[in-house]
This record gives C-alpha cells, sequence and structure tokens, in this order.
C-alpha cells in the first residue's frame, strides 16, 4: 500500500493474465509492479452466511473447490467459461473484479449474488457492494492506493436458483453477451418473489438489469421472455469486430429468458 | 482410421503407404528442433520494422536522428538506404499483367496500413522497440479506396499511377449468351469472401549473418529461390547470398512471399553484424498478406434434367496495394471457376484490383479455394430450383476422363470425385435429430477440382540428389523446404522404398541455397508432385547404375534383384549383399554411387488473349459432408459432424494424407464460420490473437476422413497433390448444411451467427 | 533499470541468470537459457506455445515474469524426457499418432495434458474423456493438425 502511494507509475501485479498482456502489447508501460502473489495464502472460507474468498483466490480453486460449489454453484459454473488451463492457475477473483472487463463473467456472478468487495487502503478497510464497484471500461470506484482483500457472496439459500449462459464467437473467448441469473421462488407454485439479472457484454461494465415485477401467469415461459423483452429494449451495447449493437441486444433478450428459465427450473428443483 | 489400419489400398510397396513416424517429427515431439527464431551468434542485434500507421498518404519527411541516438541503436535505415528498393514479381511470366513494383521501404508514399518505413537494428528488442518509436515520420494522408468495385469506378483513388485493376484474365468457351438464352433455367448469384490470414503458431522470424563475406539468412520461409531477390536489392552478387530455410512452424502460403528476408540482409549487410528479427503476432495479423477476398457472380444455365450448358462468371478479387502473387491467384481461380463438372460453353473473367487493404497473396488453395464457395452454391440451388437432389444433379454433371475444360485441355487422368461424394456421406452416417426445440438440422456436402503443381507455362523443374555412402547409409539433399507437411520425410520414405535402406539409415538436409539442388518452393502442392519425382528418379537412375554390380557379385540377372531393409538380395536365391558391400563394390570399379536427377514437369502455353492453352498439370478431386445444427434464435452453427473424402492417386503416408486433410479442413472451417480480419477503411479491426477466431480444440468435431486412391495421378508412384485441396470444399459444405437446415443459403463469410440469424429473419418474411 | 542476478530453477538444474526485472519468463528461458520447447506465439496468453510447468502446472510464459519463478521449479517438455534422449510415454504417444505436423504447438499440448492426465489420475479417476482433454486443450492452438491426432495420442496415452 506504501508502494502504491508512493508511486504514481505503480501497479498491483496479481494473476498478471490482464495486466501481463497490456504490458507485452505496450498498452501500459508502469513504472513498477507490485507482485502480491505471496501476500495471502487463505483458502476460501464461509462464515455465517457469507462465503469469504481471498481477493488471491486463483480461478482454478473456484472452479473446483468444495465451499464455492455448493454455496456459490452460479460462480464455479461460470468460471469454467473464463479463459483457459494456464489463464486459471494464476488468474484471481481480486484481479478480475479489479480489471472491471465489461465482459467479465466473475463481474457478472458478482453483480447477480449480491456479492461485496472488502478494500484495504492507507485510510483502513471498507465494503463495496460490487454494485458499486465498476465504474465504465476497465475502471473501478476504487481509490488509487486500495486493493481489494476478500470477495464476500452470499450463501445460496434454498428456494433459489441460478444460471449462468454466455454467447461466444469461439469456446472460452470473451463472451459477446453473457447473463447471470438468481432467482428466488415465491410462496405460490410458479410464483417468482425475486430476480436478480446481471449481463456482460451490453454496455460499458457489467451492469445489473431489473426485470421489474414478473407475473406469475400459467404460462410461465411468456412471463419470463416478456421481462427479458422489457430488459433488451432498454439496453444500448456497443458494436465491434464481433457483434453489432442490434445483435447484442437481441442475443441479451434470448440469454435472459433463457437464464431466468433455467433459474426457475433450479431453484423448483432444489425446492422439491 | 486406426494406425494399424493405414495401409495403403493399393501397390505392393513396402515404405511407401505405411505411415512410420520418423526424421523431423522425431526432432518435433522432443522438442529439440530448432526454429528460425532458435538460433544466436554472438553479438547479434534485434531488428523491427516501422510500419505505416494509416493507410493511403504521402511522406513528406522522415527524422531518424532521434532514433538512431538512443543508446543501443546500431542502425536505422530508410528507403535512401536501400540500393536497390524495389521488388518485381512478374508473377505470371510477365502475362497479361500490370508491371507495379513493391518498395521494400516506403520512399514518398504509403498504400497501406502496416507498409514498412524504416528498419531499426539494436542490442536489445526493447531498444528497438523504442527507436522505432522514436522514428518520426511526416505523413499526409490522401484519399484511399478500400474496396475493389469502388477502386475499379472511373474517377477512384489511384493506388498506383498505372491503374488499379492489376490483371484481367479471360477464359471463353462455346456461345455463353445463346446458351443462356436458350436455357431451361437461369441461376444467378453473388458470393463474397473476406480477409483471412494464414495464423501459423510461429510468427515470421529469422536471423542474419555475414560467414565467409556471404551474406546469410536462416529464416522462416518457403521459398530460399528469394536469395535472388536479395541479391538484387542489396546490388550484391548471386553467389554472396545463401538463404537457409528453416523447417517452418506453419506457412500455407504465408511465408511464400519474402518476409523478414530483405529487412534482415539490409540490417545484416549495413551494420557486419548478426540480426534477429521475429515479428509480433499482432504486427503479423495487420500486416503479412493475406488471403484474396472474392466477390464472386454467377450466371448458371441448364436444361431442366439438370444438365449444366453455360456458366458465366465474373471474379473480383481484392489484390491489396502491391501485386505480390495476384495474378497467379486470379488465374487459379479463373481456371478452377467451373469446378468439378462439365461447362460447354464459358465465359469467365477473373480480376485483381488494387486497394489500400493490406497485400493479399498466397494462401493454401490459392484462389481456386474461394470459387468452391460460388460454384457449389450454383449447384444446390440449381437442385433446389429444378426439384433435383444435390447428388443426382452433381452426378449428372461430374467431369470424366478425356473430358475438355473450358480452357480447351483434354482432362487426362481419372475423375473419381463422384465416388468421393459416395464416401464423404457415408462418413456421416445417419441424419441426426434436433437436440432440442428452437434448433434446426440440416446436411450439406461440397465438391471440388483442386489444381496441384504449378501452372505449366512456368516449366517447372526440381532437382535432387542422392548418395549411397560408404556404410551403406543415404543421404539426400534437396532444396525443399518443409512446412511441417511431411515434405522431406516423404522423401525419405520415397527413397527408402526404391534403395531399400532403412528410414533410420537416411538423412535429409533440405532448404538451403548454396548447399543444395534447386527445387523450387513449397507451394502450389508441387513438392510431392516435384521433388517426390526427383527423388523416385534419381532413387531408380541410382539403383539401375548399382543394380549390375550387385548382379555381378551375386551371381543373378540385374532384373533378378531386390533392394530392401538395407540389402540387395535376389529374389530367387538365397543370395544378398549390404548396401555399405554394393557402395565399396561400386568405389572399387570407380562407379559412382551418388546422382543428382533434374525432374521436369510437362511444359506448355497458354494465351491470354483467348483463354485457351495449357494451366495446370493436374487436379485433385474431393467431397466433404457435414451435419450442421442451428439454434434460430442466436444464429449460432454447430457443426454435428464432418466427414471428407479426396482421391490422392497413392498415399505415400497415410497417416500423413489423413493430417493434411483433418487439418485443412478445419482451417476451412475457420474460414467458414468464425474468421474475418474485419478490414474497414484499410483498418484491420481483428488486431489482437485473441479477436482473430481460428478453431480451437473444443470447436468442432473431428474431421472423418476417407480416402480414395486411383493409382492415376502426376506425382510418385501415381500419388497427388492434397497438401491445399482439402480446405476449398469447407466453406460450400457447410452453406450447403446450413441451406438445408433454415432453406436460405447464406453468400456472405464468414457465416456468423449474426448473419445467419439474418437469413433466418429473410426467411421469415418471405 | 538494471539486470539483477536471479537463480531460476529449470528441469531440475539451477541457472544462474542476469535479468531485467521486466524480462519474462518466456525471455529468459528461450533466449538467456536457449531452451527452443519455450516459444512466442503471441503475447497474449490464448495461443499456448509458451506454456511451461510452475510448481507443476502450465502457465504462461509471457504472462508471467522470470523474477516470479525464483524458487519455483519450472518443467519445459524436454524436462520430462529421460537421460540420453528417451521419450516420455506421452511424448511417444503424439509421434506415433502423427499429432505433430509443423511442431509449434506441441510442448504446449504435451505439458497441458500431461498436467490433466496426472490430475485426472490423482482425483481417483481412470482417465479423461476425450471431451475434457478438449476443454483442457482450448487455450492451445493448432492451425496444421485439426486436433484429432491430438486428441488421439492423449487419449491412448491416458488409457496406458
Amino acid at each position: 500500500m506504501r508502494l502504491l502511494a508512493g508511486h504514481e507509475e505503480a501497479k498491483i501485479l496479481a494473476g498478471g493474465q490482464s495486466l501481463m498482456p497490456m504490458l507485452n502489447l505496450r498498452l501500459a508501460r508502469p513504472e513498477l509492479l507490485i507482485d502480491i502473489n505471496q501476500a495471502d495464502q487463505r483458502p476460501p472460507s464461509r462464515t455465517g452466511d457469507l462465503l469469504r474468498l481471498p481477493a488471491l483466490t486463483r480461478h482454478r480453486v473456484l472452479l473446483e473447490h468444495d465451499l464455492v460449489r455448493q454455496h456459490c454453484p452460479l460462480l464455479a459454473e461460470a468460471i469454467r467459461h473464463v479463459g483457459n488451463v494456464r489463464v486459471r492457475n494464476r488468474g484471481t477473483i481480486g484481479g478480475s473484479l479489479a480489471h472491471a472487463d465489461p465482459t467479465s463473467e466473475i463481474g457478472c456472478c458478482a453483480l447477480a449474488t449480491q456479492a461485496q468487495v472488502v478494500a484495504r487502503g492507507p485510510d483502513g478497510e471498507r465494503t463495496v457492494p460490487v454494485s458499486e464497484l465498476f465504474a465504465g471500461y476497465w475502471s473501478t470506484t476504487l481509490a488509487e492506493s486500495e486493493i481489494i482483500t476478500d470477495v464476500l457472496i452470499p450463501v445460496a439459500r434454498p428456494r433459489q436458483g441460478g444460471s449462468f449462459l454466455e454467447m461466444v464467437r469461439r469456446t472460452s473467448d470473451f463472451a459477446i453477451v453473457a447473463v447471470a441469473a438468481v432467482v428466488e421462488l415465491g410462496e405460490r407454485p410458479g410464483e417468482i418473489a425475486a430476480a436478480r439479472l446481471a449481463l456482460a457484454g451490453v454496455a460499458d461494465r457489467v451492469m445489473l438489469a431489473d426485470p421489474g415485477p414478473i407475473a406469475s401467469t400459467a404460462d410461465q415461459d411468456q412471463d419470463l421472455d416478456a421481462a427479458a423483452a422489457r430488459i433488451a429494449e432498454t439496453l444500448e451495447p456497443a458494436s465491434d469486430v464481433h457483434a453489432s449493437a442490434a445483435y447484442r441486444r437481441r442475443l441479451a433478450r434470448v440469454l435472459i429468458a433463457r437464464a431466468l428459465r433455467q433459474a426457475a427450473a433450479r431453484a423448483t428443483g432444489d425446492a422439491r | 482410421m486406426t494406425i494399424p489400419d493405414l495401409q495403403s489400398l493399393t501397390g505392393p510397396y513396402r515404405i511407401v503407404g505405411t505411415s512410420p513416424a520418423h526424421h523431423d517429427f522425431v526432432d518435433k515431439v522432443k522438442g529439440s528442433l530448432h526454429y528460425a527464431a532458435d538460433w544466436q551468434l554472438p553479438g547479434m542485434l534485434h531488428g523491427r520494422v516501422v510500419r505505416s500507421p494509416v493507410p493511403s498518404a504521402r511522406i513528406t519527411g522522415i527524422d531518424v536522428t532521434a532514433a538512431r541516438a538512443l543508446p543501443g541503436v546500431a542502425a536505422v535505415l530508410t528507403a535512401a538506404d536501400v540500393p536497390s528498393n524495389q521488388i518485381v514479381e512478374l508473377a505470371s511470366g510477365g502475362l497479361a499483367e500490370l508491371q507495379v513494383s513493391m518498395p521494400v521501404l516506403a520512399a514518398d508514399r504509403v498504400r497501406y496500413m502496416g507498409e514498412p518505413v524504416a528498419v531499426v537494428a539494436a542490442t536489445t528488442p526493447q531498444i528497438a522497440y523504442e527507436a522505432a518509436e522514436l522514428v518520426a515520420v511526416d505523413y499526409e494522408e490522401l484519399p484511399g479506396v478500400f474496396d475493389p468495385i469502388s477502386a475499379r469506378a472511373d474517377g477512384a483513388p489511384r493506388v498506383h499511377e498505372v491503374g488499379n485493376t492489376l490483371v484481367n484474365w479471360q477464359i471463353h468457351c462455346g456461345d455463353v449468351a445463346g446458351a443462356l438464352a436458350a436455357a431451361d433455367m437461369v441461376i444467378e448469384g453473388e458470393y463474397r469472401s473476406q480477409h483471412v490470414e494464414h495464423a501459423y503458431l510461429e510468427p515470421e522470424a529469422g536471423v542474419g549473418w555475414i560467414e565467409n563475406g556471404v551474406l546469410t539468412l536462416r529464416v522462416s520461409t518457403q521459398v530460399i529461390e528469394h536469395a535472388a531477390t536479395i541479391a538484387h536489392i542489396l546490388g550484391l552478387p548471386q553467389s554472396k547470398v545463401r538463404v537457409i530455410a528453416a523447417y517452418m512452424g506453419g506457412g500455407f502460403g504465408g511465408k511464400e512471399d519474402m518476409t523478414v528476408e530483405a529487412f534482415l540482409a539490409l540490417l545484416v549487410w549495413h551494420t557486419r553484424r548478426p540480426v534477429r528479427m521475429i515479428w509480433d503476432r499482432q504486427e503479423s495479423l495487420v500486416a503479412s498478406t493475406k488471403r484474396h477476398p472474392f466477390i464472386m457472380r454467377y450466371r448458371t444455365g441448364a436444361d431442366r434434367d439438370g444438365t449444366i450448358t453455360a456458366q458465366q462468371i465474373e471474379i473480383i478479387g481484392d489484390a491489396g496495394a502491391y501485386p505480390n502473387l495476384s495474378p497467379r491467384v486470379l488465374f487459379a481461380a479463373a481456371a478452377c471457376a467451373c469446378g468439378p463438372y462439365r461447362v460447354p460453353n464459358a465465359s469467365i473473367t477473373s480480376t485483381a484490383v488494387f486497394t489500400n487493404n493490406v497485400p493479399a497473396s498466397a494462401f493454401r488453395g490459392f484462389g481456386a479455394m474461394q470459387i468452391v464457395l460460388g460454384y457449389e452454391s450454383q449447384m444446390d440451388q440449381l437442385a433446389e430450383r429444378l426439384g433435383l437432389s444435390r447428388t443426382a444433379l452433381r452426378e449428372r454433371n461430374f467431369l470424366a476422363k478425356g473430358d475438355l475444360l473450358p480452357t480447351g485441355e483434354r482432362l487426362d487422368t481419372c475423375v473419381e470425385v463422384a465416388e468421393t461424394m459416395h464416401r464423404a456421406i457415408a462418413l456421416l452416417g445417419e441424419p441426426p435429430q434436433p437436440s432440442g426445440p428452437g434448433k434446426l438440422v440440416g446436411r450439406g456436402i461440397g465438391c471440388n477440382r483442386h489444381p496441384y503443381g504449378r501452372t505449366i507455362w512456368f516449366r517447372d523443374r526440381a532437382s535432387a540428389w542422392l548418395s549411397l555412402q560408404g556404410d551403406g547409409t543415404l543421404l539426400i539433399r534437396s532444396g525443399v523446404t518443409d512446412l511441417g507437411a511431411g515434405q522431406a520425410a516423404s522423401l525419405c520414405q520415397i527413397a527408402a522404398e526404391i534403395l531399400g535402406a532403412p528410414l533410420d539409415d537416411i538423412s535429409i538436409y533440405i532448404g538451403d541455397s548454396a548447399l543444395n539442388p534447386p527445387a523450387g518452393g513449397t507451394f502450389a502442392t508441387r513438392q510431392l508432385y516435384m521433388s517426390g519425382n526427383a527423388v523416385l528418379h534419381a532413387a531408380q537412375e541410382l539403383r539401375d547404375r548399382m543394380a549390375p554390380v550387385a548382379a555381378d557379385l551375386l551371381g543373378v540377372p540385374a532384373d533378378d534383384l531386390e533392394f530392401v531393409a538395407g540389402r540387395v538380395r535376389a529374389q530367387r536365391a538365397e543370395v544378398s549383399i549390404t548396401l555399405a558391400e554394393l557402395a565399396a563394390a561400386c568405389d572399387k570399379r570407380a562407379i559412382s554411387t551418388a546422382h543428382l536427377s533434374t525432374w521436369r514437369a510437362q511444359a506448355g502455353s497458354f494465351d491470354p488473349r483467348t483463354g485457351q492453352g495449357d494451366t495446370f498439370p493436374d487436379y485433385t478431386y474431393g467431397t466433404h459432408a457435414a451435419d450442421v445444427e442451428v439454434d434460430v434464435e442466436t444464429g449460432q452453427v454447430t457443426v454435428l459432424r464432418y466427414g471428407a473424402c479426396h482421391d490422392v492417386g497413392r498415399a505415400i503416408n497415410p497417416m500423413r494424407v489423413q493430417g493434411q486433410i483433418q487439418g485443412g479442413a478445419m482451417q476451412g472451417l475457420g474460414y467458414a464460420l468464425t474468421e474475418d480480419m474485419a478490414i474497414e477503411d484499410g483498418y484491420v479491426q481483428a488486431v489482437l490473437f485473441a479477436n482473430y477466431l481460428i478453431p480451437n480444440a473444443q470447436d468442432f468435431p473431428d474431421v472423418l476422413v476417407d480416402i480414395v486412391e486411383s493409382g492415376e495421378g502426376k506425382g510418385p508412384l501415381g500419388a497427388r497433390g492434397i497438401g491445399e485441396p482439402p480446405i476449398g470444399n469447407v466453406a460450400a459444405t457447410i452453406a450447403s448444411a446450413i441451406q438445408d437446415a433454415i432453406g436460405v443459403r447464406p453468400d456472405r463469410l464468414p457465416m456468423t451467427p449474426e448473419r445467419v440469424l439474418a437469413l433466418l429473419d429473410q426467411r421469415r418474411q418471405t | 533499470m538494471n539486470k539483477r542476478q536471479i537463480v531460476l530453477s529449470v528441469n531440475g538444474t539451477d541457472h544462474e541468470v542476469w535479468v531485467f526485472p521486466s524480462a519474462t519468463l518466456l525471455d529468459v528461458l528461450h533466449d538467456e537459457l536457449g531452451l527452443a520447447d519455450v516459444r512466442y506465439g503471441c503475447g497474449e496468453g490464448v495461443c499456448g506455445t509458451c506454456t511451461v510447468l510452475l510448481d507443476g502446472d502450465p502457465v504462461n510464459g509471457c504472462l508471467t515474469l522470470a523474477v516470479q519463478a525464483v524458487g519455483h521449479p519450472v518443467t519445459t517438455m524436454r524436462g520430462l524426457m529421460g537421460p540420453g534422449e528417451v521419450m516420455h510415454p506421452l511424448q511417444e504417444c503424439f509421434l506415433r499418432h502423427g499429432a505433430s505436423q509443423c511442431g509449434f504447438c506441441t510442448p504446449g499440448m504435451v505439458l497441458t495434458s500431461l498436467d490433466l492426465v496426472r490430475r485426472c489420475v490423482s482425483q481417483g479417476r481412470v482417465r479423461p474423456t476425450r471431451d475434457e482433454i478438449r476443454y483442457a486443450l482450448v487455450g492451445n492452438l493448432c492451425r496444421c493438425t485439426g486436433y484429432t491426432k491430438i486428441l488421439d495420442a492423449i487419449e491412448e496415452y491416458a488409457d496406458q
């Protein structure tokens, strides 16, 4: 932290899977790299209703650790889509969130699960909801000398179901559009009490999308599709080499509907 | 096919037709092969090219002072430092094309983004990079033109003063207008393909140095004959330039023109120190040569029963800013534009047009590849409109031995394309069911006719030198270069077959312009045909010379002898000698056990005015088939099964033949579905390897392979070339399958989910 | 920036090298130690030609700083071989199946698939499925083979 504060052109080096390519391509030329890989050896743990993931938890651990699979299956599912074996051996959850890629699968899951990050700076520690973390293309609301130390995720509850879907042009690549959905069942059969949706690839940051109240008619598929259509209309994605804005919007609608359906089905399966 | 089953289907051969793993493949698996970048010399410098950031501009000034002043910089060179700053490639031997030269370093004008403007050498790559950034070039941007249609129009910005149309090939036979007017059915279609990149895993690289006064370059290259061009650029005698081709980490045509050679040569000659240059992947993506995007316009006339009566075809290729091999590529497209079908009336024009895009040149398939989408799309459309099955329509029109091509040439080898079609479809088995609601499945096929060997009017030749050494081991020297497809190893297999030397006893030395007899470059699927024949004949001639000596020693007639397993033995007696004993005996009788043979391909000529004459020596025929599933909500296409069958004449090494087909098909799948440089206004959008989507291990199923061995190829022992043909069928096959699934034919590549979704919308509206 | 001396343990041997702190493990292994089986392919971590094992795990040599490898043993493909250039059984499978055409991707393929098979076995499973092998290899690009023979070779090794 002292080093960070003392050097204007300093950058944290954790997994390096996002930062090092930038150095190799000379898109970033920091004067100082602070290697924090040895700073924390803690494994994932559960305290009360929270799954605590130290920021240096490698993606591979997220993929394989029992606690993650048990308490945040959404994340365990989404991590399969991140990078490749080598990237997952080094990449970290803290690094991923701090990098704030607008197509980030991890960012999507963190938003959908109402995760928080613990950030430590020279003035102490604070807890920031991930919904207040992303500030735009590859930027966060963290101060220059703040480092993420932990990621706190509310453990999955009964009657809750999650789904992660993404569309890629080539398997394991950056997502064109990704959706993470967490659905909570209501009291009545087929009723969806709450749905939380996070989208990647449709804005300058991973974003929450409010599906509004989801109707509870006899045709749940239609209700969910209506919610998806409502959201898609509000989106203003950018066009790039992989997909146009119009296609992203259309894709978002399809994936949101599918994710909500799958999340609801899993919640129902869990409730039985 | 499992490995024990990979025995050749025909021929009484022992080594040819088997699949030993030997020579360079052993070194590759051991990780001990030294590629072009795996070479260091004391005092070696690191070179870097300075490139234009804009696609069309006048250079009004270059200031290298700051760059030269940077500590660690040994040289900063510009156009003024190049003794002969032009590369003139008369790609069609002077036939019909504009003469336009390409500078090594741009002097007063840049014509594409990435065009080299200066070169730098420094003591570390980092310093070289910084020095390159310090070279200050003033660009005054000029209007550019970025597509061939606009470039052909009156008043278009001129890429070159002499004009924007580089070459216009014409092939005409019969009466196309009359035949189209009389046809029962005329189908029109326009098809477009994109810029794609070779994306070999090994980027362009090389090391240069001076040894005994000879400028020596060890580079990843398909063509060592560039030594002559390098000598010319530097104003040196050809005897003072040597090019050594390292085994390549892939070439695919992207290392057929010079890449690093001229830059290394300039820096080495100027600094008198060794220099290494490795291109960045991103540099390679932006600035290395690409495949020609084609616009293919077809009007096909047919009778009600499906017999094709006429083809009127216009092909327009985007050559980019400089000629390179564009004339030849568009020629190959023209020569193959009618595909494996009989067409009695044909009118084909094939034009290469300059634009301010990155130059296009050789890429596996070379024009005859892109055009498959044109003729196969027309066949499927015709079948649909006439209510005929796709296979029946094709069978009605397939060429046969003895038929005439539109250029007036008569096919003199058998055409087994129908057999390949049936086998490819058989590989797929039963058509699959959709995996769920909102999914459609479809099956498609794609047939092709692909040339092997260079255009006949080049009077191609290749030489090989063999020597049976005193201890019975065999040495082969050939100028062949090896792209990773067994170019060198196949020659060993042929020599082993004829002379009986065990593969482990054969050493081959390749790709050295100073030390090897010239074999010509590795392109045009020509090496097995040319160097294979050269080695075959050299081995046969050597055997014929030594046989009488062996016959004398063994007391049997010479034609009774067998050369096998390191020995020469009499077929009908129990006597034999070792190859070492034979060598010793020859030596005693002053009979040389070394032999050089030059094999010459058939010669011919072509008249560009009439479009009649000789084109290619022969063709490889094949068919691919695929089952796909389309997600109607997202447009995503999943390939469920893929099969490929080619008539390879004779499989010298069946496992390697299979590997070529699998690899070529996979490259074709990327071309069909995911790869696109996406050049807009002269700027490449897919600048990162993360954004240029070549297939990975999970994207596509295994390519199932079957081969036909008709034995009538013009390569050694009846082989046909197989390096390029398998990439050609794929896009057409996938388009065919998508059309079967959704009822609309894709006509643009790549067939992205977004485009497929638009086609689905189109279908919904009609 | 000045070079500093570090000790890297590579394929069981300690090497003293002078490196810039900014040098990548790829740069040092290839240029300083002359190891030809660790290769530059993209610098982005996408292609896998620079794959090495760091503490036994596959990592991108181009995205790791050489100084980060101090105290963490590095293994390249040639480190799998026995004395006298004896090939590892997985390499023999690659050779027999024709899984190497131009050979440039081979070290990355071998190291990544070996890691997969080892981890599978250590988790008490007999062998990975062909689909699991595909998934493990998404980050190792090959432009020559179409992947089939590579998968065949790995499956044969896994069966052994």
